[in-house]
Formats: C-alpha cells, structure tokens, sequence
C-alpha cells in the first residue's frame, strides 16, 4: 500500500523545510520589530554588559519541538482526494502578502504540491464618511478607509494527508495581521447506481401504455 | 481650504473677517486668507514650534502616511473584510496601551506595537533604561501574568531597552 511511503516522504521533507526555511519567515513592516532593531544597552555591572534584555520571539523554539510531537498514523481508509485547495489569503498590507506568498509556494513546491495559479483579486476599500466636529458643521466631514489586499494561491491535485501537513505549516507561519481563507473542492467516486442508464436493467416488455 | 475675503464663511470667519477689514484698508489692497477652525486637521499632529520639540518617527509623520511610511501599531485581523470582533480587539489594545503606560511609568520611548498572532497577544514595547534590570524583568513578567489571567490568552512582552528616546526630528 502506498499510504506509508507517502507519510514517511511527508514527514522527511516537513522536516527539511523547517530546517531550512525558518529564515523564511514573512517579516510583516511594522515600527519596532523584534529581531530587526539591535539596539545597544548597557547595564550597570550586577549584570554581564552583553545581556541587553529584550525578548526573543516564541516561534523558532516550538517549530523545531513540532516535529518530534507528532506521530505518523497509518489507517486503512483511502485518503481524501483534493482537485483543488484554494487558500485565500487577506491583509491590509501588500508587501507582506508579496513575501508570504513566495514562503507558501517556495513550501508546496519543496514538498512537491503542484501550484496551479498564483493571483491577485482586486482590492477591496471600505470608505465611511464622518462628522469632524462633535457638535454641528455638518459642512466639514473626515473621510477613514479600511483596504483589504488579497492574495490566491491555487493547488491542484493534492491528498488529504499532504493537505493537512502543508496547510498546518502554512498556517502556523501567518504573520499578524492576515487572515486566511481555506476551500477545499474534494474529488469523489460516482455512486455505482448512476454509472449505468436504467433502461438498459429494464425488461424489453414494458412498454408505456397508449 | 482657504476661503479668501470675497467667498462667504461661517460666523466666526465674517467676524473676523470684519475686524481684519480695518487693518486691510489702512495697508493698501492686499489680500487676506482666512482658514475656517474647523478645515485644519488635527488628529496625531504635533503643532510646529521653534525647533525645540523633539519628535519621534512615530509622531513625526501624519495618519495619512500610514501604509506609506507608517506601519501599523496594532495589528489583527478584524478590520478586513468579512472579519468580525473589531471593537473588543479595540477596547483591548486601549486598555493594554493604558495599563503599559501605567506599569512602565515614564520608561516607555514610544508607542507600544501590538500583535496577534492565533491566539497569542504578543506586546512590542520600546523602553527607556530608567529603573534596574531587577525591576523591569520584575514589571515583564507581571504585566504578562496579569495580562494572560485577564484575557484568557497567551500575552508576550518584547522589550528593548535605549539609553534615550530616538529622535527622528525636531520641530
């Protein structure tokens, strides 16, 4: 049966990539971001002068403990079959769609998902109109908007095992600030009542009455 | 917009208007625009001064450049299209922003970032060196507890410490 090579051949690439691809990581542009800014403090001495304290981001840690948590499980169901996982990825913000979108297809790439079509839908902005003032000057308005960029990244023929590895990698990676959209159209085998027309079981002899 | 002497204004512009016409008169035919008080924007504006005010990067660019040369100071998705829960996110980044600057008094350097990231709240702060390692890791790991116990989630604070406040420029 194919099902235990296809998990032990997810699990080494799995592996491979949080090796190799934590760099990756979107960075999202934000004013004071935890590991781009070194700033220099010094202490006085009680402390060593190289410990300028500031805390590492939690991420890198617990992707490393992932791995070893999870257990290959081999059941005797066929897997579900995906024609197409449409993930649909929303922010406010493009540049951080831009790279998040190279990190979700260099991933399905190395682990061998085809990627069908990789596009942008238009933007959508949300404009409301307000009062300036708390009291009267109906004439003086202050006008917000909310834009929402959106991103659309298409896999085509996928299993269900493969699916669930890729979209938990994927999803533990989202920067702050995006939301993701997942559709998963799944393939089906035809019923075996419809696969043959009825009139052919029929009896030549019943015929509709005149 | 400007509303120059012939176009009509509200009360206070004719007043005004009317006192400055005796001073327009004695100095010959020069015109005089006069702003409305309510078309000046005002909102996250540091009102230009002699060049003594110092600014931060934050405060030196309007609302907006946001998305231009401003990122964002909280960051979740509520506020994109077909999200919900956008005002509790709200009322808790003010009381997070609040309770920071009450915890941290007088030691923050700039505005605090917020971030959600699934469930967890991660707190991005600037902080100037003011008190003792001793008690800021004491205030981090309060404000942490604290903060989780109150929200039912996992809150982190990343902290960076400057000698002073970073100066962008001076107005």
């Amino acid at each position: 049966m194919a099902a235990p090579t296809v998990l032990r051949r997810q699990l080494f690439p799995l592996a491979r990539i949080l090796s190799g691809l934590s760099h990756l990581k979107p960075r999202s542009l934000t004013v004071c971001s935890g590991h781009r800014r070194c700033a220099v403090s010094r202490f006085p001495p009680p402390l060593t002068p190289s410990a300028s304290f500031h805390t590492a981001t939690p991420l890198s840690s617990s992707a490393s403990s992932a791995v070893s948590v999870h257990q290959i499980t081999v059941t005797e169901e066929p897997d579900v079959l995906f024609q197409k996982v449409l993930v649909l990825v929303k922010s406010h913000d493009r540049a951080v769609l831009d790279s998040y979108e190279f990190f979700a297809t260099t991933a399905a790439q190395e682990l061998g998902i085809t990627v069908g079509k990789v596009f942008e839908p238009q933007k959508d902005i949300e404009r409301v109109t307000l009062l300036k003032s708390v009291h009267i000057f109906k004439n003086h308005r202050v006008q917000y908007e909310m834009r929402t960029h959106f991103r659309c990244i298409e896999l085509s023929h996928i299993t269900g095992s493969t699916a669930k590895v890729y979209l938990e990698y994927v999803q533990r990676n989202l920067p702050e600030g995006v939301a993701m959209e997942v559709t998963k159209t799944a393939m089906e085998k035809v019923p075996d009542h419809i696969l043959k027309p009825m009139w052919e079981d029929l009896p030549a002899d019943d015929k509709p009455s005149q | 917009m400007a509303a120059s002497l012939s176009s009509a204004g509200t009360v206070r512009v004719l007043s005004t208007l009317a006192r400055s016409s005796l001073l327009c008169s004695s100095s010959g035919s020069r015109g005089l625009h006069v702003t409305a008080a309510c078309c000046k924007n005002r909102a996250a504006r540091t009102r230009v001064g002699k060049g003594e005010k110092p600014l931060t990067y934050e405060q030196a660019f309007h609302p907006h450049h946001i998305g231009h040369c401003k990122g964002w100071l909280s960051q979740h998705t509520s506020n994109l299209k077909g999200e919900e829960g956008a005002a509790e996110r709200t009322m808790e980044d003010v009381f997070i922003r609040k309770f920071m600057f009450g915890t941290f008094h007088g030691s923050l350097a700039n505005e605090i970032v917020l971030k959600r990231r699934g469930n967890m709240l991660i707190v991005c702060a600037l902080m100037i060196q003011k008190m003792s390692p001793l008690k800021f890791y004491f205030l981090i790991g309060y404000t942490e507890t604290l903060l989780s116990h109150f929200y039912k989630c996992p809150v982190k604070l990343e902290v960076q410490t400057l000698q002073d406040k970073a100066v962008y420029k001076y107005i």
